[in-house]
């Protein structure tokens, strides 16, 4: 139960990283995210690489915290190489394996596409593991703020997952508690044939849901009785403020940018 | 918004993160057996529903998903559209079993949506890909059917919010 509380992955720290506003790395992410696309060479994934590597190095995460974010990938960038290295059938055959005729082409676009992968599963768990949550519900929230003239309710969206939030671990403990509780009434959720096993998943539903709405109804009265009135004119514990290093930040991120477009053709 | 619907909505993305992550705990990239997507047939019986869902699809991206930035814009993207879809022919269509149906399918087409991600990200071919997704999704959906009619029958979900 205990690795389930570990909502999302964020490590504590007072790194570099750490202390960059969430928007600004928002911001970087997403345009990582896009500009990544554009390394068609050596030299630009060469600065890309770089440049996420250091910024992992400066964030002082333990490595196995890292690589542990990565396990799930491992499979699909092995699977992913190999699809290419057996399908591209571009230059020059390098060695017959098993019959299968291997392509320079082939093994360039396979290392390409799994270091661009590998590149963006990196860079975007930076967020997650150096900003909590609701340091990212703040940034969204303070990003979407120009939709307000629309009526787009930022505010309430915000306060809806800075809730969800906070009700995660306590679902996740009642998930399990039900489960352990429906299971030694001899619900078998594991084996069996499917339509019991479907039958069984109604037992875990109807309380789950019972007691989560429960609870809604008690925190929307407990919230009314304090006088919540919906966004206009609350103000805020945690504000956030753009500080010399996100202006750093921004000027180094267009540097590296700069230097992808000029490598492209190294 | 009313308090209620606001706080509701965000224990339905609450639980469905909780029922992400202890029923079973992968459900990401290209065979997609994730349980909570059974929550989608909530929009059938409520479309107050909709922003639960999707933050719910959002948070499990956001704080699960190996591939974050592309599940968060195409799987938000890939629900809100379906779901979108569904509010629309709830309109016209009022029995529970028919919309689920068609929510059903509609979600299965539409993953082609993630099959696409797949296909941008790591150069999947995009017809194998939105095969195998789409199954698993199908699987998910069409067996939340019998459970979202057995959940409704005990709690009522058209009145909760």
């Amino acid at each position: 139960m205990n690795e389930y509380m570990i909502i999302g992955q964020y490590v504590p720290g007072n790194s570099f990283v750490h202390r960059i506003d969430p928007r600004t790395k928002i911001t970087i992410i997403f345009f990582f995210v896009i500009f990544v696309f554009f390394a068609n060479s050596v030299g630009s994934y060469g600065i890309l690489t770089a440049f996420a590597l250091i910024t992992t190095f400066i964030t002082r995460i333990p490595l196995k915290f890292i690589l542990k974010g990565l396990t799930p990938v491992w499979f699909l960038i092995i699977f992913t190489f190999s699809l290419h290295l057996i399908v591209t059938k571009d230059g020059t055959v390098l060695f017959n394996l098993f019959g299968w005729e291997i392509y320079s082409g082939g093994v360039i676009q396979g290392v390409a596409i799994s270091l661009r992968f590998f590149l963006l599963i990196l860079f975007t768990s930076l967020l997650t593991l150096t900003t909590t949550p609701i340091e990212i519900t703040d940034a969204i929230e303070d990003m979407l703020a120009p939709l307000n003239k629309i009526k787009f309710p930022v505010h309430e969206l915000a306060l809806m997952m800075s809730i969800s939030l906070r009700f995660i671990p306590t679902l996740m403990q009642e998930t399990e508690k039900i489960s352990k509780a429906q299971s030694s009434r001899g619900v078998d959720f594991r084996t069996g044939p499917l339509k019991e096993r479907i039958k069984a998943v109604v037992p875990l539903l109807v309380p789950l849901f019972v007691s989560a709405f429960k609870r809604a109804e008690e925190l929307a009265m407990a919230m009314e009785a304090r006088g919540y009135r919906g966004g206009e004119g609350r103000t805020k514990l945690r504000l956030l403020k753009i500080q010399s290093i996100d202006i750093w930040v921004y000027l180094l991120f267009t540097c590296v940018i700069i230097g992808l477009f000029l490598l492209r053709t190294y | 918004m009313k308090t209620k619907t606001l706080v509701a909505n965000a224990l339905v993305a609450a639980l469905y993160i909780a029922v992400s992550a202890v029923i079973q705990p992968f459900g990401f990239t290209n065979v997609q057996f994730r349980v909570s997507e059974i929550f989608n047939h909530l929009v059938v019986f409520n479309k107050k529903f909709f922003f639960g869902i999707i933050f719910g699809v959002f948070l499990t991206n956001l704080m699960f998903s190996p591939m974050k930035a592309y599940d968060i814009i195409f799987g938000v993207a890939h629900s809100a559209i379906s779901l979108g879809i569904i509010i629309l022919l709830a309109k016209y269509i009022k029995n529970y079993l028919v919309l689920m149906t068609a929510n059903t399918l509609v979600f299965t087409f539409n993953m082609f949506i993630i099959a696409f991600e797949l296909k941008l990200a790591l150069g999947m071919p995009f017809l194998f890909t939105w095969l195998t997704t789409a199954a698993g999704e199908l699987v998910v959906l069409a067996v939340g059917i019998p459970i979202m009619l057995a959940l409704n029958k005990q709690v009522r979900l058209d009145r909760l919010i």
